[in-house]
């Protein structure tokens, strides 16, 4: 979890951003303590959270000479002739790797891989639980980009599809576009695409919640980072003007004369893209002089309340449109924006509503992308997600509290993940095609299994039960 | 394509008509001159810590720009937009003639400074800048033409060596 998320816990831990939380604005500070403690002593406990079990029946070693050697030959000279039949033969068809240099591990940082390994069995287990993906976590000691590039490309043969996790910005992008260039595989990156997807979802039923359409708002985009970066680009897949949309950092509105944008050629190239295309008219300033008249606030940037002020959203036009995703503190309280005049409001929290969860996305992507064997998982298909999201919380009705479904609607992921096989098969890059129904059936089965295997673990008592917790002398006051 | 040393365009490259024309500097100019110069050196700043920028640099940029306007043996120019841009000072191309006492030709052009804000760096503006500042050095006498930028700005680089230069001599340098 990026800090401090109320109870219950959501599988996801998305939008993450910096690490400066104003400390007292916060009231769970005291229970995400809590709740560290407690996972250090659980992680100690097991002894990690994942492991590995056999798929096939073992009813002596007589067995391993299907499973292994000599039979085991034949199955390898089959794929020696045709590398496809990996995804037949073995379980690379359900296998992905999470990758990651931990060069941006939650808000913390750079915690190197070691550092960044119990967050990528997390997530493993997220990808098992919730997409029924078996995920292989792996933190990479590299150097540069360019290693971590040529790393990835040699790990590729045995993985359907590869995440990759926590890199900082802005090499990620560089890695993500190499990498999505070269394997045969689908490659995502969840800090960029995940959290952009479920953005788009939720934008596009706050669209149609206050009559607008993306291709006449004017968009403003708060913070540069992985999410922004790949959200205006999905913005402008879905036919958003560039003109209209103005991107502010810390250093103000985004533009293509201001000072730093020569060093932005050389050090981010995604950004300096973005400074030369969007923010028509050249407005300058900061956030204040952005906002006036804009329809819509996509911010991404600092956790603290105070990031955007109540006469800043009442500057907006009528009816706007606030997503503040900071983790684990918006930029600005959500009644905050609503008293101002926000006609919806979206956060990156389970307590309020309308929460932008990336857990709402790369779970079912990544069942579809492997159900359908993709080759790669262009942005058509992202938006292919967003648009079942959206399509789902909208067949419920949408209103300003209502704009994306819960992670508990666990029935709404199979459906995402059919749409995205789906869009593999009309993109001409599945491996695998299916009709809509059998895709659905699929992540469907797929999808509900690990919980039955681990309910049934259980009940074997197989997993020793979680220990209680300790007891701790209440500390009063802070 | 990218105007030589002021930064590669990472961007759109849509346009082909080119949106800018050059004249001579005038002393006038220099209030925008002088910015768009250090937006010049602090890109430069970006390839190499032996390029950082002084403290002071704004008004060596002054200097600099004034003398060479009053230098014949400098060409300064002023890149104007076009259309609603008209009259707007987008960028600027800076050579100077250099003796060459032991070599042939005896005087050679060097480009020590070419930069053109992001907008308006599109197809065909550097190999337009390079024509116009190669001509005008030769009008006056170079028989060779020369630029100089950082070795690590492999935009420019790749810009030139597309355009037939080659690199003739180094400047290898370590700090003292």
């Amino acid at each position: 979890m990026a800090g401090s998320v109320p109870a219950p816990v959501p599988p996801g831990r998305e939008p993450r951003r910096k690490s400066r939380v104003k400390r007292a604005a916060d009231p769970s500070e005291d229970q995400t303590d809590e709740l560290g403690r407690r996972a250090v002593e659980l992680s100690r406990f097991y002894g990690g959270k994942i492991e590995t079990v056999p798929k096939v029946p073992v009813r002596s070693l007589a067995d391993f000479a299907l499973w292994y050697t000599p039979g085991v030959a034949e199955v390898s000279r089959a794929i020696h002739g045709d590398r496809d039949l990996s995804f037949e033969l073995t379980g690379r068809w359900n296998t992905i790797a999470i990758v990651t240099d931990g060069s941006r591990v939650l808000g913390l940082g750079d915690m190197g891989p070691e550092g960044a390994l119990p967050v990528m069995e997390g997530k493993a287990l997220l990808f098992r639980w919730l997409g029924g993906v078996d995920a292989v976590p792996l933190p990479i000691q590299v150097g540069s980009p360019d290693e971590f590039i040529a790393t990835v490309e040699r790990l590729a043969p045995a993985f359907g599809a590869i995440n990759l996790e926590d890199i900082a910005s802005p090499k990620c992008f560089g890695i993500l576009e190499q990498l999505q260039k070269r394997l045969p595989i689908p490659v995502w990156h969840d800090d960029q695409l995940g959290t952009a997807a479920a953005t788009i979802a939720g934008l596009l039923n706050a669209l149609e919640l206050t009559h607008r359409s993306v291709k006449e708002v004017r968009t403003v985009l708060l913070g540069a980072g992985a999410a922004n970066i790949a959200t205006a680009r999905l913005l402008f897949a879905l036919g958003q003007d560039p003109h209209k949309l103005t991107l502010v950092d810390s250093r103000g509105i985004l533009d293509a004369e201001r000072s730093d944008v020569d060093e932005l050629s050389v050090r981010n190239p995604w950004k300096y893209r973005l400074a030369l295309k969007t923010n028509g008219g050249g407005r300058t300033g900061g956030l204040n002089e952005a906002l006036q008249g804009a329809d819509v606030l996509l911010a991404a940037s600092t956790p603290d309340p105070n990031t955007i002020s109540a006469d800043q959203v009442r500057s907006m036009a009528r009816d706007p449109i606030v997503f503040a995703l900071a983790n684990p503190v918006p930029e600005i309280w959500p009644h905050v924006a609503r008293e101002a005049g926000a006609a919806v409001v979206a956060t990156g929290r389970s307590d309020f509503p309308n929460q932008v969860n990336n857990s709402l996305v790369f779970p079912a992507v990544f069942r579809g992308v492997l159900d359908a064997r993709a080759r790669s998982i262009p942005d058509e298909i992202v938006l292919a997600a967003a648009r079942e999201l959206a399509r789902h919380a909208a067949d419920r009705g949408l209103s300003h509290d209502h704009l994306l479904p819960t992670m508990e609607e666990t029935e709404v992921f199979p459906h995402v993940a059919a749409a995205v096989a789906d869009a593999a098969v009309r993109q001409g890059i599945a491996r695998r095609k299916h009709s809509h129904d059998e895709f659905l059936e699929r992540a469907v089965a797929q999808m509900s299994r690990p919980g039955r295997l681990v309910r049934a673990i259980q009940a074997a008592r197989l997993l020793p039960p979680l220990p209680s917790p300790p007891a701790r002398p209440r500390r009063r006051g802070r | 394509m990218t105007p030589a040393h002021g930064a590669g365009d990472a961007g759109s490259a849509e346009a082909t008509a080119v949106p800018i024309h050059l004249r001579p500097a005038r002393a006038s100019d220099l209030p925008v001159l002088v910015p768009l110069l250090l937006r010049l050196k602090r890109l430069n700043e970006e390839f190499d810590p032996l390029l950082k920028v002084r403290e002071d640099a704004e008004e060596q940029a002054k200097e600099v720009l004034t003398a060479s306007l009053k230098d014949p043996k400098s060409i300064l120019l002023a890149a104007e937009g076009v259309g609603p841009d008209k009259d707007k000072v987008v960028g600027l191309v800076h050579a100077v003639l250099r003796e060459r006492p032991f070599y042939t030709p005896e005087i050679e052009g060097v480009i020590v400074d070419i930069y053109l804000l992001p907008l308006y760096r599109r197809r065909g503006v550097g190999e337009y800048l390079l024509k116009e500042i190669s001509a005008q050095l030769k009008a006056k006498g170079a028989g060779v033409v020369i630029a100089e930028f950082p070795a690590q700005n492999e935009i420019a680089s790749r810009f030139y060596a597309k355009r037939g230069f080659r690199a003739i001599t180094g400047r290898h340098a370590r700090p003292l």
